[in-house]
C-alpha cells in the first residue's frame, strides 16, 4: 500500500496483479486477466490509444477525460493464451494524479505515455515511473510510449532519448500513433507477452 | 435560444440530442424513444411553471410599477443605438444576447438569413431592452437600503446610464487607449462582457435565492478574505518588482472584499426563518424544482438559484479579462505568469476537447470559452483551471451570456464545490469517503458483492462527482440533476443521484462476475439512463436521510485522512520535483548549453523553483530569452561551479530525503494500523452477518422443535383415547363378569330349586308308593265288596294310577339325564358368552 495513496483501499491485497483468483474471471495460465492503467501528461493521446486498441478508431477531437475511464479488450496471442485488458485510462492534469494510486493500485500493467513533441510530457512520464517504481506493485510490467509518432516533423523528444530511459529502468519502450494506428495492437501483444505466466495458485 | 436551432438542426444530424451533444451510436434509438416522453414532459412543466410564475408576479407587481414610465422612455431611446449596433455587427455574442431572453429566432447562426427580416430583429431587441431596463431599476430599489451609500443616488444615476448606454459604448471605447487594445485584441471582447439580468418574472425566485448566497457568504467571509489576503501575498512576492501589476490586483480585489462585506452587513438582519417566512411558495418551488426547470428558463432560473446577481461585482469580468491581456503584453516571464501560463496551455489543449463538434461551440464559441475560463482562473488562482470545469462552463454558455456565465461559474466552484477543483482536490478526495461509507450503509450487499469482485466503489463514484455526471449520463438527466443541485446549492444532489443510480442498477451488479464486467456494465447502464425523471425523483424521495448535516458530519470524520495523505504526498513531490529540477536543467543542458545561464541567473535571484520547477522547465524550453542570452555563453569555470553548487544541494536533499523517508515509515505504520482497524470492523461486519445467520438457524429449530411437539401431543391424545376405550373396555368386562355371577347365582338358585324340587318328587313318590301300598291293602280287604262300588272304584282309580305313571315316567326320565351333564351344559353356555366378550374387548 502506498503512502500516497488517497483512499485506503481494501481490496488491494486480493486483486494482485494478475486476476483475482477468487472471482472466476482467470482460473487458468492460457487465460488472463490484466489490469492496466493508462498514465501520462494530460493530451498525450491515451484516450486516442485506448480508443484505437479498443474500437479500432481514431477521433482527433477525443474528449477530456475526468477522473478516469475504463474500458476492456480481449487479444489472443501467438501461443494461444488470450488476455483480457481491463484498461483504466486516468486524467491527465496535474492535480488528478492525487486519484491516480486509486487507479493504479493492483494494476499489473502500468502504460506510461509522453508526447514525443513535447519534452514536457517526457518528464511528466520519468515523474510517473518514478511514482509506480515506489507505489505501484512490486512486479508492475512497465511501459513507456512515445505517443504521436506520426508528427516526427515536430519531433523534440529523440527516440533513443526514450529507449534510454526506459532500458535505464527495466521498461518495454515503443513509439506509437494512435492517429495511424502504428504501433498499437504491437504495444499491447508485447505487453501480453511480457506478463509473468506462473498461475494463480 | 440557441437549443432552439440545436433542436432543429438534431432533426437532421441523428446523433445529436436536442441540446446539440453527440449520442453514442447504441443510444440513438432509445434517445428516439424517450425525446417523445422528454417533449411531453417539458409541456407539463413548461405550463406549471408559467402558472407558478404568473402568480409570483401578481404579489410582486408593487415592485416595478413605479418605473414604468420612465422605462418605455428609456426603451425608446434606446431602440436607435440598438439598431445600429446591431448593423454593424451581427456576431455570435451579440445573437446571443438577444437570445437570452428566449426569442426563438435569434441565434448567430441564424442571424445571416434573418439579414432579410431586420424588423423583427428590431423589435425582439425593443422588447428585451425594455425588460432590461425593467430588470434594472429594481436593483436600485435594492441598493438604495443600503445606509451606508451617501452618494446612493447619484451614483445609481450613473450605474443606470452606464448599463443602457452599454452598446454605444462599444463604439466610443476607442477613444481609450487600454480599452482600445482590448477591443482589438478580443475583437468580440467589448460585447461579451455586457451582463444582462434576468427576466421581470423571475425576480422573486432570484431575490429568495438571493438572500441565500449572503447567507453563505456571511459564514465564509473570514475565509474568503483570508485566502485573497494570502493569495495577494504570494502574488506580491511572486510578482517582485511588478508594482503596476499589484495595484490594479489589489484594486479589483478590494473591490470583491468590499462587496463581500457589503453584503454580509446586508444579511446580518437575514436568517432562514424569515426567508421561509418571506416566500411561503418555497415548497411549491422545491417540487417544481423536482419536475425540471422548462428549458427556456432554464439559463435564467439557474442563475437566479445561483444568486448570481448578488455575487455580481461592477466591471469585475471586464478587468479580469484585461488583466489578462496587460499580462500577454508585459513580456515578462516571473513565476505568476508561469502559472497563469500553464492553465492557459492546459485550457487550449481542452478547447477542442469539450463537447467536440457541438453545432455552438465554433471558433466563437470556444474564444468565449476560452475567456471564460481565463477570467475564473485569475479570479480564483487557488483553483485556477481544473479540467471538467470546461465541460461546465461549456455548458453554461449554452444557456447564458458570457459574464452571467462566469458568476455563474463562480457560485458553483467556489461556493457549492468550495475546495472539490483546487490543486490537491482535498473535498472531493474526502467526498468519495463519505460516498463509500453511505454505500456501505445502504447497500451492504452490493458493496459485499463489489469487494469481492475487488471493485472499488470510488473508481466509478469519482468521475461521477468530479464531472458532475457530465459525460456520465445522458444529457436530459444530467440537466435534470443540475437542476435540482443548483438549486439546493450543495452537493447533497451529488450523493443523492449516485445512490439513485446504485439503486436502480444494483440488482444487475450482483450478477457479475469479474471487475472489468461489473465496471463495464455499470458505466454503460448509467450511460443509458434516459429516464430522467425516474432519476431525480428516486434520487430525492429515496435518500432524504442523506441531508447536508449528514454530510459534514461524515466529512468531518473522513477530512483527517485525506489531509494526512495530502501532506505526504506534497512532501514527496517536493523531493521527486528538486531532484527532477537538476535532471532537467541536465537534460536541458545537454540539448541546448545557452539556457544554463538562464536557470542559474534565476536561482541565485532566489529560491524560487523549489515553489514550481515544472513551470520553470517550461521557461527554459519555451523562453524566447534563450536566443538574447545565448551569446553569453558560459565558461566551463562556471559550470564546474554550477554543477559544485547543484552537488550540494543534491547531497542536502538526499539527507532531507532519508528523514522522509523515515517520516513515510511512520507514516505507513500508522496506515497499516489503519488498515488494520478497517480489516477489524470489516471482520466484525463478517462475524455479525454470521451471528444473524446463527440466530435465523437457531429460529428455524425451535420451529422444528414447536412442530414436533405438536405432533407429540396428538400422539399423545391418541394415546389418552386407547387408554380410555381401553378402561369402558374394562368397564364392560367388568359388568358382564358381574352378570356371570349373577347368572350362576340364578343357576344355582335354579339347581337348589331342582334339587327341591327332587326331593318333593321323592316324598311323592314315597307318598305315592306308601298310597299304593295302601290301596292294594284297601283292594284285598274290599274285594267282595258291591261291583256298583267296584265300578265306581274302578274308576276312580285309573285316573289316580294315569296320574301316578306321569309322575313315575318324570321321574324315570329326570333319572335317566344325569344331573352334572345339564349343569355342565349351562355353565359351558356361559363360557362361551364369556369368550365372546373377551374377544370383543381385545378389539
Ligand atoms: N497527430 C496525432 N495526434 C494525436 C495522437 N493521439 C492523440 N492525438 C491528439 O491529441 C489530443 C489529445 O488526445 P487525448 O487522447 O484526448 O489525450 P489524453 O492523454 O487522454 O488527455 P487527458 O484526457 O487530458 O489526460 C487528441 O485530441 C488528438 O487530436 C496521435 O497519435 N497523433
Ligand atoms: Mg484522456
Amino acid at each position: 500500500m502506498g503512502c500516497s495513496s488517497s483512499l485506503p483501499d481494501r481490496s488491494s491485497r486480493r486483486l494482485s496483479g494478475l486476476g483475482n483468483p477468487e472471482s472466476n474471471g482467470v482460473p487458468d495460465a492460457k487465460n488472463l486477466r490484466v489490469k492496466l492503467v493508462l498514465l501520462g501528461d494530460s493530451g498525450v493521446g491515451k484516450s486516442c490509444i485506448v480508443l484505437r486498441f479498443v474500437r479500432g478508431q481514431f477521433d482527433p477531437t477525443s474528449k477530456v477525460t475526468i477522473g478516469a475511464s475504463f474500458l476492456s479488450q480481449t487479444i489472443a496471442l501467438q501461443d494461444s493464451t488470450t488476455v483480457k485488458f481491463e484498461i483504466w485510462d486516468t486524467a491527465g492534469q496535474e492535480r488528478y494524479a492525487a486519484l491516480a494510486p486509486l487507479y493504479y493500485r493492483g494494476a499489473a500493467v502500468a502504460v506510461i505515455v509522453y508526447d514525443i513533441t513535447s519534452p514536457e510530457s517526457f518528464n511528466k512520464a520519468q515523474y510517473w515511473v518514478k511514482e509506480l517504481q515506489k507505489h505501484g506493485s512490486p512486479d508492475i510490467v512497465l511501459a513507456l510510449v512515445g505517443n504521436k509518432a506520426d508528427l516526427h516533423e515536430n519531433r523534440e523528444v529523440p527516440v533513443q532519448d526514450g529507449m534510454d530511459y526506459a532500458e535505464k529502468n527495466g521498461m518495454f519502450f515503443i513509439e506509437t500513433s494512435a492517429k495511424t494506428a502504428d504501433n498499437i495492437n504491437q504495444l499491447f501483444e508485447e505487453i501480453g507477452k511480457r506478463l509473468p505466466r506462473t498461475p494463480p495458485s | 435560444m440557441l437549443l432552439s436551432l440545436v433542436s432543429r438542426r438534431s432533426l437532421e444530424v441523428d446523433t445529436r440530442d436536442s441540446y446539440g451533444f453527440a449520442l453514442r451510436p447504441q443510444h440513438v434509438q432509445r434517445y428516439r424513444e424517450y425525446a417523445r416522453i422528454y417533449k411531453e414532459e417539458e409541456e407539463e412543466r413548461s405550463e406549471k411553471w408559467r402558472i407558478f410564475l404568473e402568480n409570483q408576479k401578481e404579489s410582486n407587481q408593487f415592485c416595478s410599477s413605479e418605473e414604468e414610465p420612465r422605462q418605455i422612455l428609456q426603451a425608446a431611446e434606446l431602440r436607435e443605438e440598438t439598431i445600429s449596433v446591431r448593423g454593424q455587427e451581427g456576431d455570435y455574442s451579440s445573437g446571443r444576447r438577444s437570445n437570452f431572453h428566449g426569442s426563438e429566432e435569434c441565434d448567430h447562426y441564424k442571424e445571416a438569413q434573418l439579414a432579410d427580416a431586420p424588423e423583427k430583429e428590431v423589435q425582439y431587441l425593443e422588447e428585451q431592452q425594455k425588460e432590461q431596463s425593467s430588470a434594472e431599476p429594481g436593483k436600485e430599489v435594492q441598493l438604495s437600503k443600503e445606509p451606508e451609500k451617501e452618494d446612493q443616488n447619484s451614483k445609481e444615476l450613473e450605474q443606470v446610464v452606464h448599463h443602457l448606454g452599454e452598446p454605444e459604448k462599444e463604439v466610443q471605447l476607442s477613444k481609450e487607449p487600454k480599452e482600445d487594445k482590448l477591443l482589438l485584441k478580443q475583437s468580440k471582447a467589448g460585447k461579451v462582457q455586457t451582463w444582462y439580468g434576468i427576466r421581470q418574472s423571475l425576480r422573486a425566485l432570484e431575490k429568495m435565492m438571493s438572500s441565500r448566497v449572503k447567507h453563505t457568504k456571511n459564514m465564509k467571509d473570514n475565509q474568503i478574505t483570508a485566502s485573497r489576503d494570502h493569495i495577494l501575498s504570494t502574488k506580491d512576492a511572486k510578482l517582485g518588482g511588478q508594482a503596476k501589476d499589484v495595484e490594479e490586483d489589489v484594486c479589483v480585489k478590494d473591490t470583491f472584499d468590499e462587496k463581500v462585506k457589503k453584503t454580509t452587513e446586508e444579511n446580518t438582519a437575514d436568517n432562514e426563518n424569515s426567508l421561509e417566512l418571506f416566500f411561503p411558495w418555497k415548497e411549491e418551488l422545491v417540487f417544481l424544482v423536482h419536475g425540471g426547470v422548462p428549458k427556456d428558463l432554464r439559463g435564467e432560473v439557474w442563475q437566479a438559484f445561483v444568486g448570481v446577481k448578488a455575487r455580481r461585482v461592477e466591471r469585475y469580468y471586464e478587468e479580469l479579462l484585461a488583466e489578462e491581456t496587460d499580462a500577454d503584453e508585459s513580456e515578462d516571464h516571473g513565476n505568476s505568469t508561469d502559472v497563469a501560463r500553464k492553465w492557459k496551455r492546459q485550457i487550449e489543449k481542452d478547447l477542442p476537447r469539450t463537447f467536440p463538434g457541438h453545432p455552438a461551440l465554433d471558433e466563437h464559441g470556444r474564444d468565449s470559452l476560452r475567456r471564460l475560463l481565463l477570467a475564473y482562473a485569475r479570479h480564483n488562482p487557488s483553483v485556477g483551471y481544473c479540467q471538467a470545469m470546461n465541460f461546465f462552463a461549456g455548458l453554461l454558455l449554452l444557456l447564458m451570456p458570457e459574464e452571467n456565465a462566469f458568476w455563474t461559474l463562480v457560485g458553483i466552484i467556489d461556493d457549492y464545490f468550495d475546495g472539490y477543483y483546487t490543486e490537491e482536490m482535498i473535498e472531493s478526495q474526502v467526498d468519495q469517503l463519505v460516498f463509500e461509507e453511505l454505500m456501505r450503509e445502504r447497500f451492504p450487499k452490493l458493496v459485499n458483492h463489489l469487494d469481492y469482485l475487488g471493485v472499488q466503489v470510488a473508481w466509478i463514484s469519482g468521475p461521477w462527482f468530479l464531472s458532475i455526471f457530465v459525460n456520465m449520463i445522458p444529457w436530459e438527466s444530467v440537466i435534470r440533476v443540475w437542476d435540482v443541485l443548483l438549486f439546493e446549492g450543495n452537493r447533497v444532489m451529488l450523493f443523492r443521484t449516485a445512490l439513485a443510480l446504485m439503486e436502480i442498477y444494483g440488482p444487475a451488479l450482483l450478477t457479475t462476475k469479474d471487475a472489468g464486467d461489473a465496471i463495464t456494465l455499470l458505466q454503460s447502464l448509467a450511460g443509458s439512463t434516459f429516464d430522467s425523471s425516474q432519476l431525480v425523483f428516486t434520487a430525492c424521495m429515496g435518500f432524504l436521510a442523506v441531508n447536508e448535516a449528514k454530510l459534514q458530519e461524515l466529512r468531518e470524520k473522513h477530512r483527517p485522512a485525506v489531509l494526512l495523505l495530502v501532506e505526504e504526498r506534497s512532501k514527496e513531490n517536493r523531493v521527486w520535483k528538486d531532484s527532477k529540477g537538476l535532471a532537467s536543467k541536465l537534460y536541458s543542458f545537454k540539448h541546448d548549453p545557452g539556457s544554463i545561464t538562464e536557470e542559474k541567473n534565476n536561482g541565485e535571484g532566489g529560491n524560487s523553483d523549489f515553489e514550481s520547477p515544472s513551470s520553470n522547465l517550461d521557461a527554459l524550453l519555451g523562453s524566447p530569452n534563450v536566443e538574447t542570452e545565448a551569446d553569453l555563453l558560459p565558461n566551463l569555470q562556471d559550470q564546474v561551479v554550477w554543477m559544485k553548487v547543484e552537488l550540494c544541494r543534491l547531497l542536502e536533499e538526499k539527507r532531507q530525503a532519508i528523514l522522509r523517508s523515515e517520516e513515510l515509515e511512520t507514516a505507513l505504520m500508522e496506515m497499516v494500523q489503519e488498515d488494520n482497524r478497517r480489516q477489524l470492523s470489516a471482520k466484525i461486519e463478517q462475524l455479525e452477518q454470521e451471528v444473524a445467520d446463527l440466530q435465523q438457524a437457531l429460529s428455524d429449530k425451535k420451529e422444528q422443535e414447536a412442530a414436533m411437539l405438536q405432533v407429540l401431543m396428538r400422539v399423545e391424545q391418541e394415546q389418552r383415547i386407547t387408554e380410555e376405550a381401553r378402561e369402558t373396555a374394562e368397564q364392560d368386562a367388568a359388568a358382564q363378569r358381574y352378570a356371570v355371577t349373577i347368572l350362576q347365582e340364578k343357576y344355582d338358585k335354579a339347581m337348589a330349586s331342582l334339587s327341591q324340587m327332587e326331593q318333593r318328587v321323592v316324598m311323592a313318590e314315597s307318598m305315592l308308593e306308601a298310597t299304593i301300598n295302601y290301596e292294594s291293602g284297601q283292594a284285598k280287604a274290599h274285594s267282595p265288596r258291591s261291583g256298583h262300588n267296584q265300578s265306581s272304584a274302578e274308576e276312580t282309580p285309573g285316573r289316580s294310577m294315569s296320574l301316578l305313571k306321569f309322575g313315575l315316567g318324570w321321574r324315570e326320565k329326570v333319572k335317566g339325564k344325569p344331573n352334572h351333564e345339564s349343569a355342565h351344559s349351562i355353565s359351558s353356555n356361559e363360557g362361551k358368552d364369556c369368550s365372546t366378550w373377551q374377544k370383543e374387548s381385545k378389539d
